[in-house]
């Protein structure tokens, strides 16, 4: 067994005449906290969008934790223990925060229809453990106050805080953050960072598009740089910092 | 039981437009009365089901009179009926209570058939698709006529049914002077409402009705966090589709005859009118839903007579849609998520 847990070869997507990713070789290893930066419609998205089996590749292949994925259902890839974010945050937002939470903690067959016409014992006890699963999260992310609010009530930080939360409740190996700091006030950015910092101690590896550089210069282990589709660095952030390519590469979209 | 403000709300206005009908009318307010809650029982059973697709799930659902029809004509042509321009009459037939069973699961059966295809897409796509599905459905019905008697309809299939009356039905109806037939068929309609309503109530507080509001909040994230949102969208369909399959079955009974002029579009707009009315995602809403517009169909003549001095028949019908499109205009205004609909849960958004 290799020692990376997604190894990701000559990935390429094309909108019309544009191609919008075209990787050649990624290999992310086990518990390590990567970061994929880059200009704005570099194919960052896009990437995650392939990779986590919400958008079909024309070309490539994807292989997580030694498993083919490149053709495999959306939820099938969650189910196998990588789990994503998205840049828009997407929660539930006509169902109390305890429900999202709850939802996300309860295995497919939890939620079976028979099992929940019956209510089975097991299915009832199933059910609290959940509960007392997603209150102690919520008391860890700081939304427990917010158990029995509507979702849509949240503040935008709450927001990505329980889509966050959500995503963590069934221990996944692997997190894809989609922009997890992105319109966040400053202060709680501090807070997502130092939980994210927590995730990534605890053993759960670490996939991150976010374009606050600063913040990913100081806690990634691991540099990508994405820009109009291909992988133009792939290094420790102090060697990215430096890069001839990657300097170019946010001066050109920033002139243009 | 706590009682809520929304709740005696809707109740003071069910009463109030019950009392409508014993206001605009001199004689036999009990027979219009009892006549209109037959309708009321089916159409509100129709709407549950709807609401299933649409209130539970995000289901835009447009279609809904082909599965009503499908569980009618399933049901029927089991039992013994006559059939077609010469009224070809088939007197062997399953009983009805398995005709009825196995109509239903054909509705079912339906919505899978129909989901399968269609259900991944969105919104108005799946609307667009499912309307056209009806028609198709309604197509085939009128031309396929050795089967199910085409434009001519199915008769003589009633005594299955009428057979399993209760006594009391019979004692009520001779009481008030009503039509014990059509009491037997309200009485069973209400009676399927009660048990689908506790069947939806458990359904809906458990995790695979939780499941369904997560698909109908947002997909996307159902699927990012390892759930298949296809199959609980087609559980959900066929769910909804059986319930209006029923429905169907006892609308053909109420009438006493399955026409394919029945099935016709604006049944489904009917459905979700009352759904709309009784607020989407409440349980029992369509109950509310349905009795209330109920009243406004057969009390227009009444109203429309407040308007017109001695209104005509195209009259009445026009102010029937008028004060249908009011009623859901003034909702939409004081009350967007209709009678029985949390605020918090709103899925109309109007503005």
């Amino acid at each position: 067994m290799s020692n990376n847990y997604l190894e990701v070869t000559n990935l390429k997507k094309s909108f019309g005449g544009l191609q919008a990713v075209n990787v050649e070789s990624i290999k992310l290893k086990k518990n390590e906290l990567t970061s994929i930066i880059g200009p704005n419609g570099a194919g960052k998205t896009t990437f995650f969008d392939l990779i986590s089996g919400f958008q079909d590749s024309d070309d490539g292949k994807v292989i997580l934790n030694n498993r083919n994925i490149t053709k495999s259902q959306s939820y099938t890839i969650a189910r196998l223990g990588m789990v994503r974010t998205f840049q828009l945050t997407k929660v539930f937002d006509r169902m109390t925060v305890l429900e999202n939470m709850m939802f996300s903690a309860s295995k497919v067959d939890n939620d079976s229809f028979i099992k929940s016409l019956v209510k089975p014992p097991s299915q009832k006890n199933k059910e609290i453990d959940i509960k007392e699963k997603s209150f102690e999260i919520m008391k860890n992310l700081n939304i427990g106050h917010m158990a029995n609010s509507y979702a849509r009530e949240l503040s935008g930080g709450q927001k990505k805080l329980l889509e966050l939360g959500r995503s963590i409740i069934n221990d996944p190996e692997i997190l894809l953050l989609d922009e997890p700091l992105a319109g966040v006030n400053p202060k709680l950015a501090e807070e997502i960072l130092e939980i994210i910092l927590n995730l990534s101690k605890n053993g759960i590896s670490i996939l991150m598009v976010e374009h606050n550089i600063e913040a990913v210069m100081k806690i990634s282990e691991r540099v990508i740089v994405f820009a109009e589709g291909k992988v133009i660095a792939d290094d420790i952030p102090e060697n990215v910092r430096n890069d001839k390519k990657v300097i170019e590469a946010y001066l050109g979209s920033e002139n243009e | 039981m706590k009682i809520s403000m929304r709740g005696s709300i809707t109740v003071l206005l069910t009463i109030f437009s019950i009392s409508l009908v014993f206001l605009l009318n001199d004689e036999g307010e009990i027979r219009i009365l009892f006549n209109l809650l037959t309708f009321a029982g089916i159409y509100g059973l129709a709407a549950i089901g709807l609401n299933v697709h649409f209130g539970l799930t995000g289901l835009l659902n447009f279609g809904h009179a082909a599965f009503m029809g499908l569980g009618a004509y399933v049901t029927i042509l089991l039992i013994p009926h006559a059939a077609g321009r010469e009224g070809e009459v088939v007197t062997t037939g399953l009983p009805f209570f398995i005709a009825v069973i196995i109509g239903v699961v054909s509705a079912a059966l339906f919505g899978l058939l129909l989901g399968l295809p269609a259900i991944r897409l969105r919104g108005d796509y799946l609307a667009i698709v499912t309307i056209a599905a009806a028609e198709i459905f309604r197509l085939l019905v009128r031309d396929l006529e050795s089967v199910t008697g085409g434009v001519y309809g199915i008769i003589n299939f009633s005594n299955s049914l009428q057979q399993y009356r209760l006594g009391f039905i019979e004692n009520f109806s001779s009481a008030y002077d009503l039509n014990p037939a059509q009491i037997w068929v309200a009485f069973l309609s209400w009676t399927s409402i009660f048990i689908v309503l506790l069947l939806l109530k458990r359904l809906t507080r458990s995790p695979w009705g939780r499941a369904l509001k997560a698909v109908r909040e947002d997909e996307d994230a159902v699927r990012a966090l390892g759930k298949n949102a296809v199959w609980l969208k087609l559980q959900s369909f066929m769910l909804g589709a059986g319930i209006a399959g029923l429905s169907g079955v006892f609308l053909a009974f109420n009438y006493g005859t399955v026409q394919v002029s029945t099935f016709v579009p604006i049944l489904t707009f009917y459905v979700w009118a009352i759904m709309i009315l009784g607020g989407v995602g409440s349980l029992t809403g369509p109950i509310f839903g349905s009795i209330m517009f109920w009243v406004i169909i057969s009390e227009t003549n009444g109203i429309a007579e407040l308007i017109f001095e001695n209104a005509d028949g195209q009259q009445i019908a026009g102010v029937r849609f008028v004060l249908v499109g009011l009623l859901i205009m003034i909702l939409m205004i004081f009350r967007p998520s209709g009678l029985m609909g949390k605020k918090e849960e709103l899925l109309l958004d109007v503005k």
